[in-house]
């Protein structure tokens, strides 16, 4: 079979020459400037390749270290291994279908995924939800935030060699997704929220496996707490490593916990509220430092600020119905919309354009994730390889959402 | 121990076919068997072994403990030709009673125990594509504790691994480096497709730039369907290749790698 083109779109060329692609030099000629220096080895100076399958990079991530000694002087970070064309197939597909394709962005957060084109497609109709389904929507988004959380905790621990606190973190996941799965009935793709509201009430099973959560709610969190704080090889390894200053990541656009651990308040739900979130009391948690302690803190913290809310939300949700008195073809007026939330790594927003008809004419995901990981290349130059790993767990990543 | 790739079968794959990067197990020049063409060499006793070979000796077990009770039922009690289970299959006689009574051995070959020991080792790859990858953490930690079953290290180098997951979405850029990693990985290797992304393409079918079934590049043993699979579907799927690797239907020595597409596709 001949290799005509080397076109990355041509899957047998990639069969064919797996080892060129894998090769931490691209086979071709430097494409910019950026890479023709970087690709170009002073004295000392050698290339590690890192991924794109490693245990440690969060999924499909490939970076190129370019290290002297143990010190990482500059580093190339490869994208697109999970590119999926979801904003293209978006275009195809009618707005309750899009929904679908946008649910497996982030993965270890769908809801979120769901709940950010869902409101731009509802103020591109100009629609009102129940408020029912807004505590709904709150409900379960918080749950997964809990959820999201605590599993970063478990795999920062991970990627630094702790193997235990990866297992309190699945308890607790278990916990939550087969109790979300009593809700929506799918176990980590839920596709529960619609336009218009949500796919369905609250139930019995549910509820009694929610109340059972919410008695020792945070316990594995503690749990990982106690194991990672004061740890001394963890507080070692993260505190000062890393660090971003506060002006440097608002040039970077970074959003989330990561801008917060800069001293940062921001956060959609206070900064610009959406849903329910006005009537409900939280805070937002900052830090200081700025560095990939700070950074663990952060979400330490908002877990708790997480229960907080659940408890009001159960509280305080009204009665009546889920979902809105919607037609089940919809088309919205030509028009634009964007819609922004705060998910478990930042701003996720998504802007639709319509053209009167019933797909969207353009859909754009704007993903915390891929923001977030742009930080790697100024903060890494100068630590170690190891750090590597640190840093890029701090930040959280999530690769679906990245290559979207 | 080099135990080699389609001996079992009576013909042995072509060179070109065998994985370039999986040297350390399997030596293709070493054992041939010399069968020319896919029906067994009827020989009265088991296929000849090349001299020098690495393949163990078969062990001959006289079948004392059980005999039909219609002696001439099954080959009349006259030696069989074939005397290894799958081929004996493939000759059209199933189920148990038929399958051990005509055999004057039981057929305790070396490869048996080896499967025996395989199957009860199954060092999976730790290799997550995109959502997948989290149920397949899932299977592995605590409450699905996949460990019950003999599956457990996952390893993180393919160097180490039998068995390649393939969790997540696969898309043409990483089309080359899992074929890399499968390539890599020693034989005997079997492959585990899960999720609808890999076994067809799911929900991302349609997608310019989204392989449609990993069955396109690899081969693949065991299909999990499901957007994403509980972890306990994972778990029956991992419990059906052992049941496969005893029944020596593994068909990483059978299929090329490379961009196939199967028959009616």
């Amino acid at each position: 079979m001949a290799v005509q083109s080397p076109s990355l779109d041509d899957p047998r060329v990639l069969v064919d020459t797996p080892a060129a692609i894998v090769d931490a030099i691209p086979p071709y000629a430097p494409r910019s400037e950026r890479e023709a220096e970087f690709y170009a080895l002073g004295d000392g100076q050698m290339l590690l390749n890192i991924g794109p399958h490693h245990p440690a990079t969060h999924g499909v991530l490939r970076i190129v270290l370019k290290i002297e000694g143990e010190r990482i002087v500059d580093l190339d970070p490869v994208l697109g291994y999970l590119h999926r064309g979801v904003e293209k197939l978006a275009e195809n597909a009618d707005y309750h279908h899009s929904i679908a394709y946008t649910d497996p962005l982030e993965y270890v957060s769908s809801l979120f995924n769901e709940l950010a084109p869902v409101m731009a497609f509802e103020r591109l109709l100009d629609l009102r939800v129940p408020r029912r389904a807004e505590y709904l929507r709150v409900l379960s988004c918080e749950l997964l935030r809990v959820s999201s959380h605590i599993l970063f905790m478990g795999f920062m621990a991970l990627d630094m060699g702790g193997l235990t606190p990866i297992l309190y973190s699945f308890i607790e996941r278990d916990e939550m997704v087969d109790m979300l799965a009593a809700l929506t009935g799918q176990r980590m793709l839920f596709n529960y929220m619609r336009i218009g509201g949500v796919n369905g009430d609250l139930n019995h099973e549910f509820l009694s496996r929610l109340g059972d959560w919410m008695s020792r709610a945070g316990r594995q969190a503690e749990a990982i707490s106690t194991l990672l704080n004061e740890n001394e090889i963890f507080v070692k390894r993260t505190r000062g490593l890393g660090a971003i200053s506060r002006g440097q990541a608002l040039n970077l656009g970074l959003t989330g916990p990561n801008l917060r651990a800069c001293g940062v308040p921001f956060d959609v739900r206070r900064a610009h509220p959406y849903s329910v979130y006005p009537e409900l009391d939280f805070d937002v948690v900052t830090a200081d430092e700025g560095d990939t302690y700070a950074r663990y803190l952060v979400r330490v913290e908002e877990i708790k600020q997480s229960i907080r809310i659940i408890d009001q939300v159960l509280h305080e949700m009204p009665d009546g119905p889920v979902m809105a008195r919607i037609p089940r073809r919809i088309t919205p007026p030509p028009g634009r919309a964007w819609a922004a939330i705060e998910s478990p790594r930042g701003q996720y927003g998504c802007y639709a354009m319509s053209d009167g008809t019933d797909q969207p004419y353009r859909f754009r995901i704007h993903d915390p994730s891929f923001v977030n990981l742009q930080a790697l290349v100024p903060i890494l130059p100068g630590c170690l390889i190891a750090d590597t790993m640190a840093v890029n767990a701090s930040l959280d990543p999530i690769m679906g959402g990245v290559d979207k | 121990m080099a135990v080699t790739p389609g001996d079992h079968a009576g013909e042995a794959p072509p060179a070109s076919q065998m994985a370039p990067a999986g040297g350390a197990a399997s030596a293709p020049g070493a054992v041939v068997p010399a069968a020319t063409g896919a029906a067994p060499a009827a020989t009265d006793s088991l296929p000849e072994l090349a001299p020098g070979s690495a393949l163990a000796e078969a062990i001959f077990v006289a079948n004392e403990l059980w005999s039909s009770s219609n002696t001439a039922a099954h080959g009349g009690g006259h030696a069989p030709s074939i005397t290894h289970l799958a081929e004996f299959e493939e000759i059209g006689e199933r189920g148990d009673d038929a399958r051990w009574s005509s055999l004057q051995v039981v057929p305790a070959k070396a490869d048996i125990v080896l499967d025996l020991l395989r199957v009860n080792s199954l060092w999976p790859l730790l290799s997550g594509l995109s959502c997948c990858a989290f149920e397949m953490m899932s299977s592995a930690t605590s409450r699905n504790d996949i460990d019950r079953f003999n599956m457990f290290p996952f390893r993180a180098s393919p160097r180490q691994a039998d068995v390649l997951i393939v969790a997540g979405t696969l898309t043409t850029k990483m089309a080359g480096p899992l074929l890399r990693l499968w390539e890599e990985m020693p034989e005997p290797k079997w492959c585990v497709a899960m999720g609808d992304c890999t076994v067809s393409g799911g929900r991302f079918k349609r997608s310019y730039s989204v392989v449609q079934g990993i069955d396109r590049i690899m081969p693949v043993d065991v299909y999990v369907p499901g957007c994403p699979p509980r972890p306990e579907g994972l778990i029956y799927g991992m419990l059906k290749l052992q049941r496969l690797i005893l029944e020596r239907r593994g068909r990483w020595s059978a299929r090329a790698v490379g961009p196939t597409v199967p028959a009616g596709r």
